[in-house]
């Protein structure tokens, strides 16, 4: 497995723990977090767990198109990674506090720039994924020209 | 990879790129009101994070890894699998604009429909392939 898929699975499940815990902490009455915390475990467990998981097997299982071009592989993934948990980091810290600091523009700005980054995360992803999506055929006749 | 695989994977990936890109419009909206309207976005986000993105990459993804068949096409039929394509992506696109329009009461239960009957179709092609082979 290579490095980058452990980081993808591992920070995915350490995001999975996180929201499971957080869902049963919404669940206990005292707590009464109301809605605050609901688009946070959901996006820890789809977008943190979900989604990273499935990002990380597949730079690792699906066919390479480019077997030459390591580095082009390593700075999309990397950036991929990096990308998105910055993107989701960020998200996970700033937007439940949302509701409670209206008027706080500091917040409003970090809650932007974690949206800009999840969705270049996800931009790069596909940069890399997508020319590996070949028919075998295609694929090899590809690299013998 | 195989055809079908490709294109549901691929499609997939369109479904995750404009989900997130709502999703990450949503997300911005709610720190800096951009538009009232973007809000009423969030069932066609979700629609399309989770059948477009998730199942669709799943279906995709184990129509080409689960073991092949010895005898005959080795994935099954090809025809099907095609349809299924077609009809679940039709499925959908009926289903996630419904949550824009709710003025046509059945679009929704149509889209369902057709997805349900996709899924159904990858079901008998995917259950057979189900196996382990002894050495």
């Amino acid at each position: 497995m290579p490095k980058i898929t452990r980081w993808f699975i591992k920070a995915g499940i350490i995001y999975f723990a996180a929201g499971i815990f957080l869902a049963l902490i919404a669940e206990i009455p005292v707590v009464n977090t109301g809605s605050l915390l609901l688009p946070v475990y959901w996006h820890m467990l789809v977008m943190g767990w979900i989604t990273q998981l499935i990002m990380g097997v597949s730079i690792w299982m699906f066919p390479r198109k480019h077997r030459d071009k390591e580095k082009r592989e390593f700075i999309l993934t990397w950036s991929a990674f990096w990308l998105l948990n910055t993107g989701l980091l960020l998200r996970f810290l700033s937007e439940p506090f949302l509701p409670l600091f209206r008027e706080s523009s500091a917040i409003s700005f970090i809650v932007v720039i974690s949206a800009v980054l999840q969705v270049t995360a996800i931009i790069v992803y596909i940069l890399e994924i997508w020319p590996r999506l070949q028919a075998r055929e295609k694929r090899k006749s590809s690299r013998s020209t | 990879m195989t055809n079908p695989s490709i294109w549901m994977i691929r499609l997939s990936l369109l479904y995750l790129l404009i989900s997130a890109s709502i999703g990450g419009l949503i997300l911005s909206n709610i720190a800096i009101s951009i538009h009232p309207m973007i809000w009423g976005l969030l069932p066609f986000h979700y629609e399309l994070a989770v059948w477009g993105w998730f199942v669709q990459f799943v279906m995709g993804t184990s129509y080409w890894m689960f073991p092949k068949k010895m005898e005959g096409e080795r994935r099954g039929a090809v025809i099907p699998a095609w349809i299924m394509i077609i009809l679940f992506n039709f499925g959908l696109l009926i289903l996630s604009t419904s949550t824009f329009n709710k003025i046509v009461v059945w679009s929704a239960f149509v889209g369902r429909s057709l997805m349900a009957i996709a899924v159904l179709i990858f079901i008998a092609l995917i259950w057979q392939r189900v196996v382990t082979y002894k050495k």
